[in-house]
């Protein structure tokens, strides 16, 4: 499904990853953990081309993104990727001037040129799966945190894509809304939705996670099952960040 | 007289006024004997018996008919001064053509050379002046109009008055009066008619005048609505210009930035007034001739398109990255996220700013004038040249329409901007 190959990235003199080489196959929830400046947001944003980076290959289903490439065959390859792959942001990043289920069928209708009547039928399920029917008339802005962050969950499973990235999905949010936001993924992972995530919550990784993979100044310093990496780490980078995050 | 003259400069129309106010002693500028203004000022006797040359291009077909040529069919349009005995006279002899009003009397000959109109009437002395300026004119038809240049004076200066008088007589009688008009080639028959040489009675009132609203009303009304018809013309398209400039210059390549920057320094750093000059009076040396309507909607909208680019800049850059980046995760194309995400929340940032701007160019259709548009300031201004007596109700009702127009406007905006923001 996504096969990243030697991904490296600088800003100016700034290497931010140095190399990254990692695979997601379909079905998989991979949970990316490590200390902050580690390049797990900026990874994630390579792999929908919301970042370019300078060497290395992100393959997605199929599609090659590859640095410095022709404006007209970047944009469409972009447009291939993202069609197919969907994002959740830590600032949620929801529309203020629609209202909830616009938010939610703004892409289907635009985008997917969906039938209305089907991308709303598709979007009052999708709510309802996200515990929020209420809410769908209501503008974004008057939602809590975490209802905010579930409707975006909602709109990005609104254009049926085959991977979700969650980056940082609730570093923004209280406890109890962590909880909300928490619930939902750990649905989504158990129905086999593809999942890459870039997170702090460890409750999550060990409990939704099948691959957990921990960056480290721009590298993955090392890569397994939750149970290895969590309870048995390798690296004293990884138990230090563990020990940490404990807390 | 034993009287040393200081010149001063005031807009011609405006000269009553600076005499009434006391700025200056005495208007000696051409300014015809009117009852309207006799009534108001005292007139001295007479300098000189104008007559009206009509002046029109020299390779017009049938031109050398004059006014038969003139009142002939098609409808012709005749250039004239703003407030002047000509246009009085075309008004009243003249209902077939169509008068157009200017503000200067070489801009109304200039349109006749450029073919915006067909003809202009002018005062004797100045169609013989300016006629070396203007080549391709000839003078045709038989003089008309016969009236007095006067010079005027506060009532309460009597004295002055009768001193100015007393030397005019003395001037008539010398011969220096005809020797200086002699010289300018304007010496007629007609300074020497003895009723035209005295002043009439300026007493009464010719008759019952209608009342004061039903007089100037309709037409102020009239003139409002031109006023409308520009603001509501201009604006939007000043928006759509201004949203195209602010686009380009944030989202375009980058070799667009700085002419669109100029674009936006030239406009918002000269005056309007200025680019409709330009647009009216220049571009047609480039071979683009616009109507005088089509020229003040195209002058409003690019130079408030300047300012709208700049509002429209700073909503766009108030609208978070995000809102980008979710757009185009979501799978959006650039424009399609501009067009649907970004813009609709930069255009909300910015309604109390173009609102503003909508009211500043609602006002700011007065100075379009300038290029023979008659608006409502245009209206007032010829309303209470030909009828000083009223400047004060009219300035009064003048204002009272612009306020009952733009009033609303900003009520109507405080609405729309408390229901976007809900």
């Amino acid at each position: 499904m996504i096969r990243v190959h030697e991904l490296a990235k600088r800003h100016g003199a700034q290497e931010v990853l140095r190399g990254i080489t990692l695979s997601v196959e379909k079905g998989d929830v991979a949970v990316i953990i490590g200390p902050s400046g580690g390049g797990k947001s900026t990874f994630l944003r390579c792999l929908n081309g919301l970042e370019r980076f300078d060497e290395g290959r992100v393959e997605i289903d199929g599609t090659t993104l590859l640095p410095h490439m022709e404006r007209g065959l970047e944009a469409r390859a972009h447009r291939a990727v993202r069609s197919r792959v969907g994002m959740v942001f830590q600032q949620f990043h929801l529309f203020p001037h629609l209202s909830v289920l616009e938010n939610i069928i703004e892409a289907p209708l635009h985008v997917a040129h969906k039938p209305p009547d089907e991308a709303r039928a598709r979007a009052l399920a999708l709510l309802e799966r996200v515990g929020l029917s209420s809410k769908a008339h209501t503008r974004p802005g008057v939602l809590s945190g975490g209802e905010q962050q579930r409707v975006a969950i909602a709109r990005a499973l609104a254009m049926d894509p085959q991977v979700i990235l969650f980056d940082e999905p609730t570093s923004s949010l209280d406890p109890r809304m962590t909880g909300e936001v928490l619930a939902v993924m750990s649905d989504l992972a158990a129905e086999g939705l593809t999942m890459v995530v870039v997170t702090h919550a460890m409750a999550f990784a060990r409990k939704a996670a099948t691959h957990v993979h921990v960056f480290h100044e721009g590298r993955v310093l090392e890569s397994g099952p939750p149970g290895q990496v969590l309870e048995a780490p390798r690296e004293a980078v990884t138990r230090e960040f563990l020990k940490l995050s404990a807390v | 007289m034993p009287i040393e003259a200081r010149f001063a400069q005031g807009p011609w129309e405006k000269l009553p006024d600076l005499l009434s106010t006391g700025r200056i002693d005495v208007v000696l500028d051409g300014y015809e004997w009117m009852p309207e203004r006799a009534r108001l000022m005292r007139a001295s006797l007479p300098y000189y018996i104008y007559e009206l040359q009509l002046l029109a291009r020299s390779d017009t077909p049938g031109v050398e008919r004059g006014w038969n040529w003139l009142m002939a069919e098609p409808r012709k349009k005749i250039g004239v001064l703003g407030g002047s005995a000509a246009e009085r006279w075309l008004a009243e002899h003249c209902t077939k053509a169509e008068l157009v009003s200017y503000d200067g009397v070489t801009n109304a000959m200039g349109d006749v050379v450029l073919g915006r109109v067909d003809a202009t009437l002018q005062d004797l002395p100045i169609a013989i002046t300016y006629a070396r300026d203007f080549p391709a004119l000839r003078a045709t038809g038989e003089l008309v109009g016969p009236g007095r240049y006067v010079a005027y004076v506060r009532r309460a200066d009597e004295d002055f008055g009768a001193a100015i008088d007393r030397a005019i007589l003395a001037l008539r009688a010398n011969g220096t009066l005809e020797s200086i008009f002699k010289r300018y080639g304007c010496w007629t028959k007609a300074q020497q008619d003895p009723v035209l040489l005295a002043l009439p009675a300026a007493g009464a009132e010719d008759g019952p005048e209608p009342a004061f609203l039903a007089r100037y009303g309709p037409r102020l009304l009239e003139a409002a609505g031109m006023t409308v018809l520009l603001s509501i013309a201009a604006f939007p398209l000043a928006i759509a210009l201004g949203i195209l400039v602010a686009l380009g210059r944030r989202y375009g390549p980058r070799w667009l930035a700085w002419p669109l920057g100029l674009y936006v320094e030239v406009l918002r750093g000269t005056p309007l007034m200025l680019q409709l000059f330009v647009i009216f009076y220049v571009l047609p040396s480039a071979g683009i001739r616009l109507d005088a309507f089509f020229a003040a909607v195209l002058g409003l909208a690019v130079n408030y398109s300047a300012y709208e680019a700049e509002i429209y800049r700073a909503g766009l850059q108030a609208v978070p990255a995000g809102q980008m980046e979710a757009a185009l995760a979501l799978g959006m194309s650039r424009g399609l996220a501009l067009r649907r995400i970004v813009l609709p929340q930069a255009v909300r940032i910015v309604i109390p700013a173009t609102t503003n701007d909508f009211i500043a160019l609602f006002k700011d259709t007065s100075v379009c004038s300038v290029i023979t548009v008659v608006e409502l300031t245009k209206r007032y201004n010829i309303a209470a040249m030909s009828h000083p007596a009223d400047v004060l109700p009219l300035a009064v009702l003048a204002g009272v329409l612009y306020l009952a127009m733009s009033w609303p406007l900003a009520l109507l905006s405080a609405r729309l901007e408390r229901r976007l923001h809900a």
